[in-house]
């Protein structure tokens, strides 16, 4: 049976902190889209030395759980002397996670770029700081945005690791709304329900922007 | 005045034995003058071009524009030089007025409003006009070869360069793209044009320049040619469809 009671009272405060869900989501997606960006023009003129770096970095990234990554940064920032709060903690180490992914992302959206365009760029004298602002990077995002909008889909779901720093989004609400109902399955239920709404609609928003960004490819 | 000196490019190690692709050119070219390169693909046509344009560099000899280094000419002058691509190389997402106008405004630093008429006139002297605010991708292939020169000449270069210019073109469009090169040159521009199409030969008032393996093995003026072809039997026979290569064997 629902206890309409319960889910009366348990909604709006799951909403709320849904709300914090898809703040660390965009926070998080916007440190790995600017830094992404950086990391993916510096790998295109880099020396060896800093390729090396970026690489290595990446491939940490990459090949390391993210939750080791959140507990590593949530215990060496204040052996650092860095001390800020579990939820910017949380979004730094989300955001530095989806730097090394999409950073790759765009890399392959930059090389996506006809070359031919580029020396016409160098023929015309254009300097290489418009030719990267106002040439490469708004064609390497258009063929990239679907990819980059099903980063910000995984983003939603991986925000509930910042739960284990106590930070108070959708999953750690749902624990402490269980931790005194005791009404696991429903609870549960309506987290994955909200996740579910969350995902879904920027799925059909990608799906969308998807077949408009074939049709001007096309075009 | 254009001077090709003695100049040699060679690809790959120049310690290895790399593939000479220019060996030791030499020709000039005048103002209002066009300076046909002709010969199979391969044969270091484009790669000239390229390196006139720098986007190669070159091992050996010396470009000289009107008694200055072509290097020391662009550094005071800026744009000596303009491209037409084989595949135009516009930039596929500003539209056919951006595609002028943001060269004009980034590279010779003109206002945006004046950039505006400019690219307003080319446009309307390229017949381009009804298209000023269509993404390129909607032109068709002689339209975005009418923006690409367009683009080019926008910065008022010396030598305009032209790279297979009628490859991908029908033949009445390729007969429309000679009539805008003669004009170029009519217009004082000192225009090399890289190509195999031979039936270039008739249709431009130029210099032929026969190349294979790097080298110029041939030259003549169109007119001469076209009046004498006997004398010229290389030219005569890459016409034929004969590679000047085979004919030496011969």
């Amino acid at each position: 049976m629902i206890d309409y009671n319960l889910l009366a009272q348990a909604l709006p405060q799951l909403i709320i902190a849904a709300g914090k869900t898809l703040a660390i989501a965009f926070l998080s997606a916007s440190i790995g889209f600017i830094g992404g960006t950086i990391i993916a023009l510096l790998q295109m003129n880099a020396n060896k030395l800093l390729n090396a770096f970026l690489m290595l970095y990446v491939t940490i990234i990459r090949g390391t759980p993210m939750l080791l990554q959140i507990m590593f940064m949530y215990i060496m920032l204040p052996q650092l002397g860095i001390n800020i709060s579990s939820f910017a903690t949380a979004v730094l180490a989300i955001g530095l996670n989806s730097c090394a992914y999409i950073s790759q992302v765009i890399r392959s959206g930059i090389k996506s770029v006809d070359k031919g365009q580029i020396e016409a760029a160098k023929c015309l004298g254009i300097k290489k700081f418009d030719l990267i602002c106002h040439i490469i990077l708004p064609q390497a995002f258009i063929v990239t945005i679907p990819v980059l909008l099903n980063e910000l889909i995984t983003l939603i779901k991986d925000s509930s690791l910042a739960s284990l720093l106590g930070v108070i989004e959708l999953f750690k609400r749902g624990e402490i709304i269980i931790s005194y109902t005791h009404d696991a399955i429903l609870i549960y239920l309506c987290i994955g329900l909200i996740y579910l709404i969350l995902t879904s609609s920027l799925t059909l928003l990608v799906n969308s922007i998807e077949t408009r960004i074939n049709n001007y490819v096309g075009n | 005045m254009l001077e090709i000196k003695n100049l040699s490019k060679k690809f790959g190690n120049k310690n290895s034995e790399g593939k000479i692709v220019l060996d030791n050119v030499s020709f000039t070219v005048k103002k209002g003058e066009i300076a046909l390169l002709l010969g199979p693909s391969g044969v270091g046509k484009s790669t000239l071009l390229r390196i006139l344009n720098n986007l190669e560099s070159y091992d050996a000899g010396r470009l000289v524009l009107d008694s200055l280094n072509l290097e020391d000419y662009k550094l005071k002058y800026k744009h000596a030089t303009g491209i037409i691509f084989q595949q135009f190389n516009l930039f596929d997402n500003m539209s056919v007025e951006k595609n002028i106008t943001f060269a004009l405004e980034k590279a010779a630093h003109i206002r945006p409003k004046e950039a505006r008429e400019i690219a307003g006139k080319l446009l309307q002297k390229f017949g381009l006009e009804t298209k000023a605010e269509f993404p390129v991708k909607r032109l068709s292939g002689g339209q975005k070869q009418r923006l690409a020169i367009a683009r080019s000449i926008a910065l008022k270069p010396l030598i305009i360069c032209f790279d297979e210019p009628t490859s991908a073109l029908d033949p009445y469009l390729k007969s429309f793209v000679a009539q805008t090169i003669q004009e170029l040159a009519n217009e004082e521009y000192i225009v090399l044009v890289a190509t195999h199409d031979v039936s270039l030969i008739e249709k431009l008032r130029c210099i032929v320049y026969l190349m294979d393996q790097g080298k110029i093995i041939e030259s003549s003026s169109s007119a001469e040619f076209l009046a004498h072809p006997d004398q010229y039997p290389l030219i005569k026979n890459f016409v034929k469809g004969i590679s000047a290569n085979e004919n030496t064997e011969i």
